[in-house]
């Protein structure tokens, strides 16, 4: 929960508004039926489960995100392999750089599925 | 009709090799058929490497019966599972060009498969000629789950030690933008680690499978009652009800930041004040909820801070946030109080 904390308060100094947050998927799924996001940074496990629901319903939306994890790499059961994914623990620049990323133009058009999107340096995949 | 002929020869023939083979070498074979390692011979002058030789333990791993592969060539018993690269290792070792021992993905009679690790020798006789072959077959079924858990293991531990590092940061980040010089900065952020670190060890003592609250917060608040003097101005009362690792480091940090409160300005800030921490489960719309509640009276007069410090925001944003709580923190004047209300699944997934 600090690492949330941490978070908010990196999201504030890069000027984000309205920073909405989930602990577990059902949460994220009715939070996310609710209101409408401009971005979203998922944690590739939240309590036990992955995020893999959420990807699915941002992705149907058109809601640019990308996944921030403590593991290695995403894990088998997350079907966007290709997205963003940035390293815990990470820095402010880190995190700028990812929502940058996010949500540049064209994001959203690219497709996830087949090629190894590399992007901007601290994130990797 | 010759083929058939040709069949029927050649099983006979394989026959007479199995029936010289148990004669020339006497007590040998008893020992290879009693041994618990699996191993066969092959006849080295056929070049599909027929078995005439297989023991009773390469019988029970594989679950075919003698009959079935005797005089059969040893690569159709290898083949169902395996690659083609793998079947042309197995050839390297039967020739002897290359010291190798492939590891193969054995199919048994039933079809089900395992991993094991094949050792070819060949066999002289006493004029040099390669004879025969010796093969044993080591099974790296446990071998293999114990590489497969141990990576898990190590996965998790890179997990947990790069979730910890966030949370350090965290920390740091919080206890630097709120502290007024560097000697608070840095009390603040010797403070919270220690009290990770007690969670931390409370919940290794448990296999990280969860910790009783009772002891959770006994240990939380632990720094805070150093004197038997404040020791008795603490009540805590409650069971020893488990908890997720996930709740009891939340609630670790929470507890935490109430102590250092009471420590600076509620009721262990004077001689007098005390605090009682008591606890029970409730039961809300079917799910069981821990509701904690945290009391302190007899401090200094309460007032309502100002500003919204790193104490408040961990137990309304960040209790609230982690754990689905119900945070209720009342500044009241004759003492501070805190309800937390937390749902409490009834087996606790971990993170």
């Amino acid at each position: 929960m600090l690492i949330l904390m941490g978070i908010e308060d990196m999201l504030a100094e890069l000027g984000c508004e309205n920073v909405t947050a989930a602990p577990s998927v059902a949460r994220a799924l009715a939070l996310i039926e609710a209101q409408k996001f401009d971005v979203a940074m998922l944690d590739a496990n939240l309590g036990g489960e992955t995020s893999n629901a959420i990807a699915d319903a941002l992705a149907a939306r058109q809601i640019p995100f990308f996944f921030a994890t403590g593991y290695r790499d995403l894990g088998a059961d997350i079907g966007h392999q290709n997205r963003q994914v940035l390293n815990k623990p990470f820095q402010l620049p880190d995190l700028e750089r990812s929502f940058r990323e996010a949500l540049s133009p064209g994001y959203n058009e690219r497709d996830f599925g087949a090629t190894n999107g590399k992007t901007a340096g601290g994130v990797t995949r | 009709m010759t083929e058939i002929a040709d069949k029927i020869e050649e099983q006979k023939d394989a026959e007479a090799k199995v029936d010289s083979f148990r004669k020339n070498l006497g007590p040998f074979v008893i020992a290879a058929e009693v041994t618990r390692m699996a191993m066969v011979f092959t006849d080295a002058r056929e070049p599909t490497h027929p078995l005439v030789f297989a023991n009773d333990s390469f019988l029970k791993l594989t679950g075919y019966d003698r009959e079935d592969v005797l005089g059969r060539p040893f690569n159709s018993l290898i083949a169902p599972g395996v690659s083609p690269d793998t079947l042309a290792r197995i050839q390297e070792a039967f020739d002897g060009t290359r010291d190798v021992e492939p590891e193969v993905h054995y199919k048994r009679k039933d079809g089900s498969a395992f991993w094991v690790s094949v050792f070819i020798t060949k066999v002289h006789d006493k004029n040099g000629v390669v004879v025969q072959h010796f093969i044993s077959l080591v099974d790296l079924t446990r071998y293999m789950k114990e590489q497969a858990h141990s990576k898990m293991l190590i996965d998790e531990l890179n997990h947990r030690v790069k979730n910890t590092l966030a949370t350090v940061q965290s920390i740091a980040a919080q206890a630097l933008r709120g502290a007024s010089n560097p000697e608070m900065a840095r009390e603040a952020i010797e403070s919270r680690l220690f009290a990770l670190s007690c969670s931390h060890d409370l919940l290794t003592r448990e296999s990280w499978e969860g910790a009783g609250l009772f002891d959770l917060v006994t240990e939380a608040l632990k720094p805070f009652a150093a004197s038997s003097e404040l020791a008795r101005r603490l009540d805590i009362s409650g069971d020893n009800i488990r908890v997720s690792p996930k709740t009891a480091l939340a609630l670790g940090i929470a507890l935490h930041e109430l102590a250092t409160n009471a420590a600076k300005y509620g009721a262990f800030s004077n001689q007098s004040g005390s605090i009682a921490i008591k606890w029970s489960l409730g039961a809300h719309s079917g799910e069981q909820r821990l509701i904690l509640h945290w009391q302190e009276k007899g401090g200094p007069p309460v007032v309502p801070p100002t500003r919204k410090g790193f104490g408040s925001r961990v137990l309304i944003r960040g209790l609230a946030h982690e754990l689905d709580a119900k945070v209720e923190l009342d500044y009241a004047a004759q003492g501070l109080s805190c309800t937390i209300d937390v749902p409490l699944p009834a087996s606790a997934p971990n993170e």
